[in-house]
């Protein structure tokens, strides 16, 4: 009813300013909404990469403002580096496991969190509660948990079962470091795919398993065909997220070990940071810092031919 | 199957058994998730309110009345303290501003306005989702510096907004999609213009998507360490993740229950915010296509 009024209402209103320009007034208007974000995104993601770039060609001691031009010497260096490989490696480990625990964790908890009836609105707060609080704290939290001085995993017979030793730090043993990281991030993170996933949930109409109960369809097929189609396009999208997020992380590992012990829990993100504050060499981290935007890049593309998560979320709206 | 009996159940259960097993399975899944979610939660605060004397010397699951205390939070009034939270709250405000108002308004143009390269345009925006803080912290340092934003705590917001910012114009943009149109065009009818149609139209409706982007936006402010540890060095201005952890660095005595009764206090505004906010959060994260 509104489209034909609407139209002439708005075509009636003529501002002066506009017309004699040679885009349409709307046009301009649109360009105009979204150039805040333009400029944001230059500021902060176009200016700093081309900066990187620019800045990995040149040898820089961090605290010298003399640049040496070297060219691609830093790249030929990073390819060559074991540092790199390995910390590439473990990387894609602190990615992989994270994300696939995140994903089975998080769907598991949007799914109860989902069906129970008592208490629902209390646990979703504590649960999502845990993705909110400062990462600081959850370290803070789980440095004291496996601390070997009277944390409570040590307390809760962390040797009677055979873990690891009575004075020993389990965060700073080269075989249990890995793990708890992955672990402590996902008792973090695995709430982000559940924010998601109860979302999707709800939206679904109680109907459509009114409609399966009736024809005869048990749960696990009214799981199959009605709850999974329409989880489909946000999991192939949160797991795109997460696990970039882990690929990228940094906060966490760096407050949990510092990269230790040893060099055990180096992932690329840490390996730049302590190339820029401890070797000093700036040139080179940003070097590193293209080469983890460039494997990202390029996996994405890849993930979006693959699975094209976008298309897939909007046929099953 | 003939309509009149029962549905069969899973692994040829009867109707009811699978139900029971379903129910029972329920309980033991929220069972853990309580013990796993909320048990590190309620650790925390509990240390937070048992003298610390107490804390050094044992593991307590319930603190006994006599070793509970208040005195812990006393580590508040360090002037220290109170100005890395005060610097947080100031952040996670400004971030949750700036990303709710550019988001709006570019979500609205992506939606209803028609301009070139509109779709394309949205999809470089995604890119931004690649960008680790890490990446952009190394070279924004030296970028920062020479103009004069390092160590600003506006230096922080902006680089924390244009972080949550592909990831909120997506929300509102596929948000403002499903409201009809015919609302507004209802409005423009009455005479109002195209921008009292966004504000008194378009804004209302948006609620949960500008909560749920707000969410965001606080989580990430709220979260950040690694802007924070790169782009302030100075006390004045350092939040509270750095902060806390240089204080840890630098100070003798730091017990852990004090360590706790802050963290107890940063925690709760989350905990409130997830309590109170998320039917609309939940409303506002519906959108299918990110």
């Amino acid at each position: 009813m509104a489209g034909k009024t609407g139209e002439s209402t708005r075509s009636r209103r003529t501002y002066v300013p506009w017309d004699s320009l040679p885009a349409s007034r709307e046009t301009i208007v649109g360009i105009g909404t979204v150039l805040p974000v333009v400029a944001l995104y230059m500021l902060i993601a176009v200016v700093p990469i081309a900066f990187a770039f620019w800045a990995s060609l040149h040898d820089i001691h961090t605290l010298n403002p003399e640049w040496e031009w070297v060219g691609l010497e830093n790249y030929s260096e990073v390819m060559e580096i074991a540092t790199f490989w390995g910390s590439l490696w473990r990387g894609i480990v602190y990615m992989v496991g994270s994300t696939l625990i995140q994903l089975a964790v998080g769907l598991w908890m949007a799914l109860v969190l989902n069906r129970i009836t008592r208490g629902q609105k209390l646990l979703t707060a504590v649960v999502f509660t845990a993705y909110l609080i400062p990462t600081i704290i959850v370290s803070l939290v789980a440095l004291r948990v496996f601390d070997p001085a009277g944390g409570v995993f040590q307390a809760l017979g962390a040797e009677q079962f055979g873990l690891w030793g009575a004075t020993e730090a389990p965060l700073g043993s080269r075989e249990w470091a890995m793990p708890l990281l992955i672990l402590i991030g996902s008792w973090k993170f695995s709430v982000f795919i559940t924010i998601f996933t109860l979302a999707q949930l709800r939206a679904i109409p109680d109907r459509f398993y009114e409609a399966a109960k009736v024809c005869g369809a048990n749960r696990w097929q009214m799981f199959r065909d009605i709850t999974l189609p329409r989880l489909t396009g946000i999991i192939l999208v949160v797991v795109l997220l997460r696990s970039i997020f882990m690929f990228n992380k940094f906060d966490i590992i760096w407050q949990l070990t510092q990269g230790g012990p040893g060099d055990a829990t180096t992932t690329l993100p840490v390996l730049a940071y302590k190339t820029v504050y401890t070797d000093q060499a700036y040139g080179f981290a940003n070097a590193i810092a293209v080469v983890m935007f460039l494997f990202l890049l390029v996996s994405a593309i890849a993930y979006f031919t693959l699975f094209n998560p976008s298309e897939e979320v909007e046929t099953t709206t | 199957m003939s309509r009149n009996e029962p549905p069969g159940g899973v692994f040829g259960l009867s109707y009811n058994d699978e139900s029971r097993v379903f129910e029972a399975l329920k309980l033991l899944s929220t069972v853990i998730i309580v013990v796993v979610g909320v048990w590190p939660v309620y650790w925390m605060a509990q240390l937070a309110v048992t003298e610390y004397e107490t804390v050094e010397d044992a593991v307590t699951i319930v603190p006994t009345p006599e070793t509970v205390t208040l005195d812990n939070f006393a580590v508040l009034a360090n002037p220290e303290m109170y100005t890395y939270m005060f610097n947080t709250v100031v952040v996670a405000i400004g971030t949750i501003v700036t990303v709710v108002v550019v988001s709006l308004i570019a979500g609205y143009g992506l939606a209803r306005l028609s301009f070139p390269q509109k779709e394309n345009f949205a999809r470089i925006l995604l890119i931004g989702y690649l960008f680790s803080p890490i990446v952009i912290g190394i070279p924004l340092y030296q970028i920062w510096q020479s103009i004069g934003l390092l160590g600003t705590r506006i230096g922080l917001i902006i680089a924390l907004s244009a972080l949550s910012m592909p990831f909120a114009v997506w929300l509102m943009w596929k948000y403002i999609m499903t409201i009809p149109e015919a609302h507004e065009e209802a409005a423009w009818v009455d005479g109002a213009s195209r921008w009292r149609g966004f504000r008194d139209v378009v804004v209302p409706q948006c609620r949960p998507a500008i909560i749920a982007a707000a969410l965001f936006a606080f989580a990430l402010a709220w979260n950040d360490f690694t802007f924070a540890q790169i782009l302030l060095p100075s006390t004045e201005t350092t939040t509270f993740a750095p902060g806390v952890l240089r204080a840890m660095s630098q100070a003798q005595f730091l017990p852990d229950a004090h360590l706790m009764a802050i963290s107890l206090v940063m925690t709760l505004p989350p905990l409130l915010f997830a309590y109170f906010m998320q039917s609309y959060l939940l409303k506002g994260f519906q959108v299918r296509a990110l």
